[in-house]
């Protein structure tokens, strides 16, 4: 549906070219290889890994940013359908969707990738000193080396331009320290043709030029940082091991004050828009600073507090009150010098009052612009783009670049968060699915695992990872100590411990270790089994072992994150952990894997944009798909919408979209229909729907929910009591008609978070300012004469959403600030007929307005359609606000919590039309994995039951939640087996059992009387 | 008993409390360090010998945590944690232990905030109580003996016969309420537990 791509499929490749190998790129690689196609993962720089790589922490949850990603990256390496080109440029493509050849420039990295064991010798010896550009050039590294180092490939590298050796001929010490012989000074610069199907760009974002930086101090006063050096400040791995240090004086500043919008809403530097990000990253670096230095004083300057994303307003909310910041609405026009080592900010409020105080440090929170090289990747890639140099795409298509077959991704299609960002990459890679449907499987190979070792007459020698996790454990647990503790523990034959266990190049050196020492249980302690468990039973496949044979230890979740104060007792704690976890794994055997079918179709919960989109993005890779509507028709809330902010008519594409949804020969659509009841798992559902008339019985692999929203009801501000007040969605409709407003409408008043941000509803509808700007600018298109007021908190016009704020201001429409405290007041007027009094007070002038307003209206927010019935169903959790909750908010914002289901539009959270069309492509794009597969192989943690003990009670039978055990007549006498395929490993039936007859797998008897035993042993 | 802290021993499904105490984490949330966790998938995989071995082991309470009655992960295996956790009140009382030692309580995955109070409040609790014994009166040893004597009973065929009967009632009844649960695990398991506990 997004571009009309026409392809001949005997010649269509199956392979698509991914540039940019930031966590974008990764993530669509990574969904790409999943659904059956070869994917060349082209980075320009050393590693991937991108910026993400670079951040400490990640809002509004503050989660490791690496310890999320690393597993990411790990996954790219081992991949054996992603080829991964470092130092690598598209500069060219030639060909139709479905066959271009790209061309690709190599830049030689004078390290042979393939020997190169990652020691680190190179750089031990290497004489040339550079600046480090992964810590922002606040320390050194050397001209070998490797950007950091979790980073993937786990490969040194050469920078070419300070290299002796390759310079002036002299040198070349690095090729004689290397014992693996990787040094390769005689590679030269190479083209590669590459033939794929489609691309898909994601190449980040650029940063704001120094020049911009300068004008707030930076590069002047050394005190002055931007929000990136900040962040390499704060992280463990960062030059400082972690501490907020002033340049100048080496001290812990007391006072910190963070700037936002630099270089962005910025008309001298060319950046009208808003980036999107800024506000929160800012939240999340003052907390950050604060929880290092509980005594530090933070300040916060803002025009606007743009924290529009899920739970980010509570985030900040909570923040703000805890950790005690200060936040003042300005924006101060330059940083200076004081003699005494501070720096002194100037700045004016909005009631007009000058203001000055003096700072420790000084945070500039610096915007996103479009990459460096945009337009040379633009020439290369054919497409066109907006004029702040962006890709530019069309709302309805936001993923699908000028050219059909290329699509974008990331922040070059627009400022955004990693979470938009990893949707979007979900989205495009189902996209090129949908395209290359024909092709998929062709060149893609199956990854292998080495043979499994029979451990079964071997003793417990168990191998034991502690995880410093930089400093998410290792400032709080001293992780040398609990790792010296668990070489005492019984079985334990290795114990060590580790900056970062989920880097790639630890997973190797967990192979070497259970190789080296013959190991064959593994603990880790780390993190949670919960995000982490997957990544370190993969490590055991490579090394030839069972996944089962592994247990985590979770000491950081559960541990360090939650006694931060007590460092003493989190240690105690996470050794009790570790020798728990070790008894358990001591009784841990190999368990079968059973690889069981999917039933390859799909069924969408609601037929609005998000759910119509979703069933024909899943139809277009070949899937069948069912789609269940509550209406009698499809269409859902967009079709209340009467123009987008281009000025077209979405119900146009929204009719559109009806029409191929009900003409697709894979898109069975039921409307007027409920869902009643819900069973099985994935691969395997069985949905009950019911119409009117009849109920029908749906097997299917997969669901997307897609649920929705609808507008919030208000009750304030006369709402229903007076015909001139309004909401946004009612002036949609009368703004469709000849006639928007009546005759004599002179002043227009909109009121903004109307039973939003802490009322009626505790969040931000996200999508009210936006339609607030647009329905008053096509207010004043209309009648130019018009008086139009708007009453706002924070004007949230993130991204490009800017250009519509500044416009209009331009066209003379009014802004006034409300506090939460003081709203605005509306009274009816005095005769019937005569307009409403509408009273606030304008602090730009310091004083209480009345107007006489024609017509009032009130942005209200988007209430979720009550999920509770389904999430039941489903056993899906919902948050308190009742949207869906994701798996994961940065890394699956799409996946829910349990296997197999999906959630997009409204029903995940409040969002525009493009934003729910991505959200909806990327759902597809997971959802069709399983389908991709047609086949999935459950963890083995299911019951077994020992016929020698049973007595064929048939109490596990009763009890079984999945009728997952049977009896069955052996020799006259009742047994009963369970049904490895339908067992979801609760246990029940375990506890129930009369003669403990049965036992689950992982979760045995043994195994947690260990822990329980082990629990009890002091250390 | 300023500096007493108490040992706790946590039994914590995958889907609703595990989550829930990982989410915690995530938010910063802070609550005392007394409890170690063993993961299960399922509160319903909770044997009734468990938490009686655990307090026999030297856990000075117990705390069970699943998913909200009526959200489990898997249909109704809290209701089944439920009638273990009733056995082991009831054989608690009959040792003349203090019931407050074991606590089974819920926190979806969505609510670490809830997680965090619950096991803050239990943790003060039992901090109250004082180690196991002191608040009963009883010499430490020989509960912890009578314990482990219990955990072995729990294991037992008559008990878990009389648990068999007493969930079927409970599916049968549709009342999940604790009153009810514990009132039918003490009817059904009565002459087990008299047998063997007094």
């Amino acid at each position: 549906m997004n571009t009309d791509v026409q392809t001949a499929s005997s010649t269509l490749s199956g392979a698509v070219m991914v540039v940019g190998g930031g966590v974008a790129g990764v993530q669509t690689a990574l969904d790409l290889t999943e659904l059956g196609y070869k994917v060349y993962l082209v980075e320009k720089s050393g590693a991937l890994g991108g910026v993400m790589a670079r951040l400490d922490k990640t809002f509004p949850t503050n989660d490791c940013s690496l310890c999320i990603l690393a597993p990411k990256l790990v996954e790219v390496g081992r991949d054996p359908n992603i080829e991964i080109l470092t130092k690598s440029e598209l500069v060219g493509l030639q060909g139709t969707p479905g066959q271009f050849t790209a061309r690709i420039k190599k830049q030689p990295r004078y390290i042979d990738e393939e020997v190169c064991t990652g020691c680190g010798q190179c750089t031990l010896y290497c004489l040339k000193q550079i600046g480090d550009d992964y810590n922002e050039n606040l320390e050194h590294t050397q001209a070998a080396h490797i950007d950091y180092a979790q980073a993937v490939p786990t490969s040194y590298y050469i920078d070419a331009k300070a290299c002796l050796r390759l310079n002036y001929e002299t040198c070349g010490l690095c090729a004689v320290a290397c014992q693996a012989k990787a040094i390769r000074f005689d590679q030269q610069e190479k083209t590669l043709e590459i033939k794929v199907g489609a691309v898909i760009l994601a190449p980040g974002f650029g940063r704001v030029s120094n020049e911009i930086l300068a004008r707030y101090g930076w590069g002047k006063f050394k005190d002055v940082l931007s929000a990136f050096e900040h962040e390499r400040l704060m992280c463990a791995s960062g030059p400082t091991g972690g501490e907020i240090l002033r340049m100048s004086d080496q001290k812990h500043p007391k006072k910190i004050a963070f700037l936002q919008c630099i270089g962005s809403r910025d008309e001298t530097c060319g950046n009208n828009y808003c980036s999107s990000v800024c506000c929160m990253y800012a939240i999340k670096q003052a907390t950050l600073a604060r929880e290092h230095d509980p005594d530090c004083e933070i300040t916060l300057f803002h025009m606007d507090i743009r924290t529009h994303g899920k739970g980010f307003d509570a985030a900040r909310e909570r923040a703000t009150k805890e950790k005690d910041f200060r936040v003042i609405y300005a924006r101060p026009a330059k940083v200076e010098d004081v003699f005494d080592g501070g720096l002194l900010l100037t700045w004016a409020t909005y009631d007009g009052q000058h203001h000055y105080e003096k700072f420790d440090l000084v945070v500039l929170s610096q915007g996103l612009e479009a990459p460096d090289d945009a337009e040379q990747l633009a020439r290369a890639a054919g497409i066109e783009l907006n004029e702040y140099l962006f890709a530019q795409t069309d709302n309805y298509t936001p993923l699908a670049t000028s050219r059909p077959g290329v699509y974008v991704i990331g922040a070059f299609q627009g400022p955004k968060d990693i979470p938009e960002s990893v949707t979007q990459a979900s989205g495009a890679a189902a996209l090129c699915a949908g395209q290359l449907a024909p092709a998929r499987g062709s060149e893609t190979i199956k990854a292998s695992f080495p043979e499994e070792r029979d451990i079964s007459q071997e003793e417990p020698r168990v191998g034991v990872f502690v995880c410093h996790c930089g400093i998410n454990i290792g400032g709080v647990v001293d992780v040398p100590a609990v790792a010296d503790y668990a070489k005492g523990l019984p079985g334990v034959i290795y114990a060590t411990d580790n900056l970062y266990s989920c880097s790639q190049d630890t997973q190797s050196l967990l192979i070497e270790i259970i190789h080296k020492y013959d190991l064959n249980r593994l603990v880790v302690a780390a993190c949670t089994p919960r995000t982490h468990e997957p990544l370190f039973q993969a490590t055991l496949r490579d090394a030839g072992l069972n996944r089962s044979l592994f247990e985590m230890a979770n000491i950081r979740d559960q541990c360090s994150w939650v006694h931060i104060h007590e460092p003493e007792a989190a240690t105690e704690k996470a050794k009790d952990a570790v020798r728990m976890a070790v008894a358990k794994a001591g009784h841990l055997t190999a368990l079968e894997e059973q690889e069981l079918p999917v039933t390859p179709s799909a069924l969408v919960i609601g037929g609005g944009l998000a759910g119509m989109t979703a069933a024909l993005t899943i139809a277009e890779q070949g899937f069948a798909v069912t789609l269940v509507e509550r209406d009698k028709t499809l269409g859902g809330r967009a079709l209340l919408l009467s123009a987008d902010r281009y000025g077209n008519d979405p119900q146009k594409t929204i009719c559109d979209l009806i029409v191929q949804v009900n003409n697709h020969p894979l898109i069975t659509v039921h409307t007027k229909a409920e869902v009643a009841a819900v069973s099985g798992y994935v691969g395997n559902f069985t949905t009950t729907v019911t119409t009117h008339k009849a109920s029908e019985v749906i097997n299917h692999g997969v669901a997307v929910l897609a649920t929705g929203g609808r507008p919030y009801e208000p009750s304030q501000y006369l709402y229903g009591q007076s015909a001139r007040v309004i909401t946004q969605l009612d002036l949609e409709r009368r703004l469709a008609a000849s006639r928007p407003l009546a005759k004599k409408t002179k002043q227009v008043v909109m009121i903004q978070c109307v039973g939003s941000r802490g009322e009626d509803l505790s969040y931000c509808s996200r999508v009210c300012c936006g339609q607030a700007l647009k329905n008053a600018i096509r207010l004043k298109n209309a009648q130019p004469g018009l008086q139009i007021t708007i009453l706002y908190r924070d004007m949230r016009a993130y991204g490009f959403l800017e250009d519509d704020y500044r416009r209009a201001r331009q066209l003379g429409i009014i802004f006034s600030r409300y506090e939460v405290a003081d709203k605005p007041e509306v009274k009816l007027g005095k005769a019937k007929a005569s307009p409403l009094q509408v009273t606030y007070y304008d602090s730009l002038l310091s004083e209480t307005m009345e107007l006489a307003t024609d017509l009032l209206v009130l942005s209200t927010g988007i209430v979720p359609e009550d999920p509770t019935a389904l999430a039941k169903m489903l056993k899906v959790p919902i948050t308190a606000e009742k949207f869906f909750l994701e798996a994961h908010v940065k890394l699956q914002p799409v996946d829910l919590p349990v296997d197999g289901t999906y959630v997009c539009g409204l029903a995940h959270s409040p969002k525009s039309m493009d934003e729910t069309i991505a959200q909806a492509q990327a759902a597809a794009g997971r959802a069709s994995q399983p389908l991709a597969h047609g086949s999935i192989v459950p963890a083995p943690i299911v019951s077994k039951v020992d016929p020698e003990l049973c007595i064929g009670c048939g109490a596990c039978e009763t009890f079984c939640p999945y009728k997952a055990i049977q009896i069955y007549k052996e020799e006259k006498k009742r047994k009963a087996r369970t049904i490895t395929a339908s067992c979801k490993g609760c246990g029940v039936c375990a506890a129930r059992c009369p003669t403990m007859a049965i036992d689950m797998g992982r979760f045995t008897f043994a195994g947690i009387m260990a822990q329980i035993h082990a629990f009890g042993l002091e250390n | 008993m300023s500096d007493y802290s108490p040992k706790i021993l946590g039994f914590l499904c995958n889907w609703c409390c595990y989550t829930a105490a990982d989410s915690a984490g995530v938010g910063r949330y802070q609550y005392p360090p007394n409890m170690r966790v063993i993961r299960m998938m399922c509160t319903g995989r909770l044997d009734p010998s468990f938490p009686l071995e655990g307090l026999a082991t030297g856990a000075d309470a117990i705390f069970v945590g699943g998913c909200h009655p009526g959200e489990c992960h898997y249909i109704d295996g809290n209701y089944h944690a439920l009638i273990s956790t009733s056995l082991v009140h009831e054989t608690m009382a009959r040792l003349g232990i203090n019931k407050d030692r074991l606590l089974i309580d819920w926190a979806s995955a969505a609510e670490g905030p809830n997680f965090v109070k619950i096991i803050t409040a239990f943790t003060q609790r039992v901090a109250e109580l004082g180690p196991l014994g002191e608040a009963e009166g009883m010499d430490q040893e020989e509960i912890r003996a009578k314990l482990s004597a219990a955990a072995e009973t729990a294991r037992g065929r008559k008990v878990r016969t009389g648990l068999i009967n007493a969930s079927k009632e409970m599916v049968k009844g549709g009342d999940f309420s604790r009153q009810t649960i514990s009132g039918l695990v003490a009817t059904k398991c009565d002459k087990a537990l008299t047998a063997l506990v007094g």
